[in-house]
């Protein structure tokens, strides 16, 4: 299928009136106003206005962070030069950033696919937690299984978990129409209280004062790539995450409908599309893909779960990533990629050139304001002169 | 009858000189003249798509006119906004309100008005209990809005209106909401904000009410005006013929054929609205393969319930609907779908059609799932290609290619990807609802002849226009929807624009005419 | 556990639930204006920590507690005309405007702190002599009462203040009645000619000093210095007690109270060692919140058009 789809969602997760194209009244505005220029909405946002926005919108960051920098009183330069080399400076740092991105992947695809069902899932923190919780659930449960089975396992019950987790929202939203922004933003909160919970109780490590689990088995290490870095299998299973949602989004009946809702839910009803089951559909996906990022963290790098497990909030930047990569699949790996970078090499920058590394969150901040102003102005152009009649969908044939 | 406008100098309040106004492909007001004296309820009568709205929202500066003027008072009138229009003292109530639900009726009233910060609600409060004893309005000022019946959230429209003082109320079809009782008591109030000086412009197509209330009538029919008269010198039979009466109908280009079983069959339907208006309650109907039922009606008397009724969207409370064998009343609409019901709805960017989708993924939309397009749940993507090449060329929609994205086409092209699609499963009903809406002469015309060809393959159709023509054009039977229901069916040889517009404006009521 | 349920243990849990309650309250009754107009504001996480650090900031640089609250509601303000100006004039979506500005606030408070404290290295952590606590005359000598509630901070009684005051607001005044009727419907206040985009405007910036003086309270009343987790989610927790409180000033104080009460009780709970999950009491305000909104679904008194932008002459 075509790529023309894609830019209705990620203009709903942009901004404002989304999917009702103008129609009846609303020419109001546009003939009211006097001759002269004026803004007019755009028919089609082709994908490359979009990717052109995006571009000058990360410039326009790259500048103001910039003279940000020089307000610390740190050339420009020296400050991304080194975060630069900190991120993808040399094979170790560059596998390092890979190994940082692998759980952003996934919580950015996790975010993209429900956003582009027009499913608006906060909630990809909670359902990292969640994943963790369930591959730590199967382990304990399961402590005499092989290990390919075991860890195969594992990723089921972590996906499951994430699903269960995220479901809870969607049920919430299709039988009581409650919204869903506030649902998956408090259901966050509750996990990361179970979870604390069960620290500091049930899968609390003997012998320690600390809220962690055991160390778990070495045989339920995902294996790794190379000998001199941490870049683990969870990597690869985060590409291949993305190359199915991208697989399912658009070739899959699934997808079809799942983007459809997205579109014009009332077009998808009247056309026989059950939107209930559509949503909580997608949001079993979101929530397991976010679940899969917390067994990649688990069982590629931590091994064990402590009280710091959820603090990188990976599953709000996984919207962040989303968003600037406007619901992208491909996008949210390079985003991800970028983003990885920019935290692995701020440690970089801290050292060499005294800017506290928490200029990353900045960036990311401002490009995702930029980002999403450049979205909704590219959905519009600059005109001079009246409406004419011509000018209409109607009209013109 | 004298169709000459009756214009007496000094008496106008309001007048409307040549006023056009265009929308894209449709001249919405065609040079039209209106006068309006102080303290008369005058009418503005027509058909849906006559213009009349268009012309009130000019009035109260909704619109500005493309040419022509408006003057009030013999002053040329510049609006730019409905409050400049409040300000010279021209009010409109709307068929969609502006209200605010979880308000009381009296916060209603006071939004926008008032010089103090401090909320003194004392002086709107007296004035509305003043304002409801003098007509016998029952509300209480402290109800929640949203509480209300829509004819009570109407009166406060109205006094929400009339409480920034205006000379002249304007409202668009304020019955349609009420029941017969509420007429008479709409209309007895009406008549006595007139008769203390008040000018109301009230639009209208249902001819009872012209007669029963107005002073005088102005027919507006296609953007133009057809005349202004006294009401008490005509009849309604008059109004109904400068109504709808037009030039020599276009002669039906179909072939006579014997019709087959009976396809669809409605009965004794009730479908409650949210907002009153358009309900269905008590509609029969059915079609026979091979025929085209038409059914013509002012819109908002239930069409969108039928429609919605038919292909499942929504279901009724009372009464049975059957597609062939196969009882469908409860029917989600991708059973429907299976029972071969094809459907292009009335409005097809929000109903029909994915804008931001390619052609060819809204070619096979809702069949996303089918055996030809899909196995296993993935997509065949060279069938859907060939398919929607196909489509393209046989429907001749016009794009540059399969993959374009929808929202770039014109509207006629929109309806033949919808009609391709549509036709495509070889249905057994086809559901149609204002087909030609918005399109040029060509792509009617193409509308047209399509679904005359399915009715020769014996499909059955169920056409819902507001456009006459339309429906004597295609249909082999007429019938027509009042208010929910149908109680009056006839072939097109035995009846006349005429009688059909009687009862479309319900002039004459269930006159025995069984379908 | 019977060590528990002594006097001195159960007042110290009022005393504390009232100061607990206090950023809360204050950064709750702000967001209720905010979501009055339409709005929601999702950062108030971010907001409240610029404000508890430009408070601070300030505060530390001219040795004025009082210039630092003014700092706060200059931080809280900025962030609140950002969310203005993208939500109310560009009308990006607002839950991603909240979630961006969220971010902003939270970097860009640790950036700054970074940059002005920490150049050194490893400097102490900067810190201020903190708001004393006020005794109201008389009243404070009633006993328990009296310490609960009138041996409080400055901050504490205008939060309590600002409850009734936004109720009068919102429902007194002509600006309140204006902005209420934006928020449930905005075409007909643009019919009746009331300027929808300068009260999203105020009512927006407003919450966001609101959100900051919230922030300062943790900063300057409770803590006396920064540190980057200082809110910990209690923009988040503000934001449940406007939908737990159903959009209405008197529940939102209810709403604040008990979730300070929650929280001040696992508190004590952890600090006398008393062997029961905490952790409920900590996740509970969160699943009220979501009981609330399943439960008053239908006498919700949500502003209509929370969350949809409005577009002169769409429908």
């Amino acid at each position: 299928m075509s790529d023309s789809g894609t830019s209705q969602q990620a203009d709903e997760a942009a901004g404002s009136a989304g999917g009702s194209p103008p129609r009846g009244r609303d020419l109001r505005t546009a003939l009211m106003q006097p001759d002269g220029w004026r803004l007019e909405r755009r028919l089609e946002v082709r994908p490359t206005y979009e990717l052109y926005a995006t571009v000058i919108a990360l410039a326009i960051t790259a500048v103001l962070i910039g003279l940000l920098v020089l307000l610390v009183g740190v050339s420009p330069f020296d400050a991304f030069s080194s975060l630069y080399e900190g991120a993808f400076g040399d094979r170790e740092s560059a596998l390092e950033t890979l190994v940082q991105s692998t759980p952003l992947i996934l919580t950015g695809l996790a975010a993209a696919v429900a956003f582009r069902a027009g499913v608006w899932n906060i909630g990809g923190q909670g359902q990292f937690i969640a994943g963790a919780i369930g591959t730590f659930f199967v382990y304990d449960m399961f402590p005499g299984l092989p290990a390919p089975l075991l860890i195969v396992a594992m990723l089921v019950g972590a996906a499951v978990f994430g699903a269960i987790w995220a479901t809870v929202a969607s049920v919430l939203l299709v039988r009581y129409n409650t919204n869903e922004i506030l649902t998956t933003v408090m259901l966050n909160f509750v996990i990361d209280y179970f979870l604390s919970w069960l620290l500091s109780g049930v899968w609390q490590a003997s012998n320690t004062p600390y809220s962690q689990t055991e160390r778990m088995a070495e045989n339920t290490y995902l294996p790794r790539f190379f000998d001199d870095s941490r870049l683990h299998w969870g990597f690869a299973i985060a590409l291949i995450a993305a190359a199915f949602v991208h697989f399912m989004m658009r070739r899959t009946s699934m997808g079809f409908e799942f983007r459809a809702i997205g579109v014009n839910k009332r077009a998808a009803s009247y056309k026989g599309i059950n939107t209930a089951v559509s949503i909580v559909a997608v949001m079993a996906v979101s929530g397991a893909l976010a679940g899969l990022a917390g067994a990649g963290e688990l069982l590629g790098l931590h091994h064990r779960i402590n009280f710091e497990f959820g603090e990188q909030q990976i599953g709000f930047t996984g919207i962040i990533i989303a968003l600037v990569a406007r619901l992208h699949p491909v996008g949210v790996i390079a985003v991800a990629i970028a983003f990885a970078g920019l935290v692995n090499g701020a440690t970089q920058m801290q050292i060499s050139t005294g800017i506290p590394a928490a200029l990353v969150t900045v960036i990311e901040g401002v490009a995702l304001v930029l980002v999403l102003v450049a979205a909704v102005a590219c959905r519009y152009r600059l005109r001079r002169g009246a409406v004419h009649a011509d000018e209409s969908a109607e009209g013109s044939e | 009858m004298d169709t000459t406008p009756v214009t007496a100098p000094g008496n106008d309040i309001l007048v409307a000189e040549e006023v056009t106004k265009v929308f894209p492909g449709v001249i919405a007001n065609d040079a039209v003249n209106l006068n309006v004296r102080r303290g008369e309820i005058h009418c503005l009568l027509g058909e849906n798509g006559a213009g009349k709205t268009t012309l009130a929202d000019i009035l109260y500066g909704v619109y500005r006119p493309d040419d022509g003027r408006v003057l009030l008072n013999g002053e040329p009138l510049d609006l730019h906004s409905p409050r400049d229009a409040i300000e010279a003292g021209i009010g409109m109530v709307h068929q969609h309100f502006e209200l605010v639900p979880p308000m009381s009726v009296i916060e209603n009233v006071v939004i926008g008005t008032g010089a103090k910060q401090w909320l003194d609600l004392s002086e709107a409060r007296r004035r509305l209990e003043e304002f409801f004893a003098d007509y016998d309005v029952e509300i209480d000022p402290d109800a929640e809005v949203g509480r209300l019946s829509v004819g009570e959230q109407q009166w406060v429209e109205i006094f929400k209106t009339l409480y920034f003082g205006v000379e002249i109320l304007i409202l668009d079809e304020p019955t349609a909401v009420l029941t017969p009782q509420g007429v008479d008591e709409l209309f007895r109030i009406l008549r006595q904000m007139r008769d203390e000086g008040l000018t109301i412009i009230l639009i209208t197509h249902k001819l009872r009410e012209v007669i029963a209330l107005s002073d005088r009538v102005t027919v507006l029919r296609r953007g133009e005006v057809v005349g202004t008269v006294n009401t008490a010198d005509v009849e309604q039979r008059d109004l109904a013929r400068m109504m709808v009466g037009r030039d020599v109908l276009m002669q039906a280009d179909k072939a006579q054929h014997d019709t087959g079983e009976v396809v669809l069959k409605i009965d004794d339907i009730h479908l409650a609205s949210d907002t009153g208006r358009g309900s269905l309650k008590g509609l029969s109907l059915d079609v026979r393969g091979g025929e085209i039922l038409g059914i013509a009606g002012v819109s908002g008397n239930g069409q969108n319930a039928l429609f919605d009724a038919v292909v499942g969207v929504r279901h009724p409370e009372q009464g049975t609907i059957r597609i062939a064998d196969a009882d469908t009343t409860h029917a989600p609409p991708h059973k429907v779908a299976l029972q071969g019901v094809a459907s292009v709805p009335g409005d097809r960017i929000a109903q029909g059609l994915m804008m931001d989708f390619s052609v060819k993924e809204n070619l096979i939309l809702g069949n996303q799932r089918a055996r030809r397009f899909a196995r296993a749940g993935v997509l065949n993507r060279a069938e859907i290609d060939r398919f929607a090449d196909e489509s393209i060329e046989h429907f001749e929609i016009k794009t540059p290619s399969a993959s374009q994205t929808t929202s770039t086409l014109s509207g006629g092209n929109l309806q033949k990807i919808i009609m391709a699609r549509e036709l495509s499963g070889e249905p057994r009903l086809i559901i149609v609802h204002q087909p030609t809406r918005g399109l040029d002469i060509a792509a009617s015309e193409y509308v047209r002849r399509r679904l005359i060809e399915e009715r020769d393959r014996g499909v059955a159709v169920l056409l819902m226009s507001e456009d006459l023509d339309e429906i004597f054009q295609l249909s082999d039977r007429i019938a027509v929807i009042y208010d929910g229901r149908i109680d009056y069916v006839a072939e097109p040889e035995a009846t006349s624009l005429e009688e059909i517009g009687l009862y479309m404006a319900g002039v004459v009521e269930a006159a025995g005419a069984a379908p | 556990m019977e060590d528990f349920f002594t006097y001195s243990v159960i007042l110290g849990i009022f005393v504390a639930t009232v100061k607990i309650a206090t950023p809360l309250l204050i950064a709750a009754t702000g967001e209720l204006v905010a979501e009055s107009s339409g709005i929601l504001n999702l950062s108030l996480e971010g907001t409240m920590t610029i404000g508890a650090f430009t408070g601070f900031l300030v505060a530390n640089e001219t040795g004025s507690l009082w210039l630092g609250l003014l700092g706060a509601a200059a931080g809280g303000a900025a962030l609140g005309l950002l969310m203005a100006v993208m939500t109310a004039t560009v009308k990006v979506n607002q839950v991603v405007a909240g979630l961006a500005l969220n971010i902003l606030g939270l970097g860009g408070a640790f950036f700054w702190y970074r940059s002005v404290y920490d150049e050194g290295g490893a400097v102490a952590l900067p810190t201020v002599d903190r708001f004393e606590t006020v005794a109201v005359p008389l009243l404070s000598e009633i006993p328990a009462l009296g310490e609960v509630f009138f041996d409080q901070h400055w901050l504490t009684y205008f939060a309590v203040v600002m409850v009734p005051l936004t109720f009068v607001f919102l429902y007194r005044t002509k600006y309140g009645l204006e902005l209420r009727s934006i928020g449930h419907n905005p075409e007909a206040c643009d019919m009746r000619g009331v300027g929808i985009i300068s009260r999203q405007y105020t009512a927006v910036i407003y919450g966001g000093v609101m959100a900051g003086l919230g922030g300062a309270f943790l900063s300057l009343s409770e803590a006396g210095q920064f540190f980057p987790d200082i809110i910990a989610g209690r923009g988040w927790i503000a934001l449940a007690i406007v939908i737990f409180g159903n959009w209405r000033a008197s529940w939102i104080l209810v709403g604040s109270l008990l979730f300070g009460f929650l929280e001040a009780t696992q508190l004590s709970l952890q600090a006398q060692d008393v062997n029961l999950p905490y952790q409920l009491l900590l996740a509970l305000p969160f699943i009220l919140t979501i009981a609330a909104l399943v439960f008053n679904r239908s006498r919700s008194r949500v502003p209509l058009a929370l969350t949809i932008p409005y577009h002169r002459g769409e429908r």
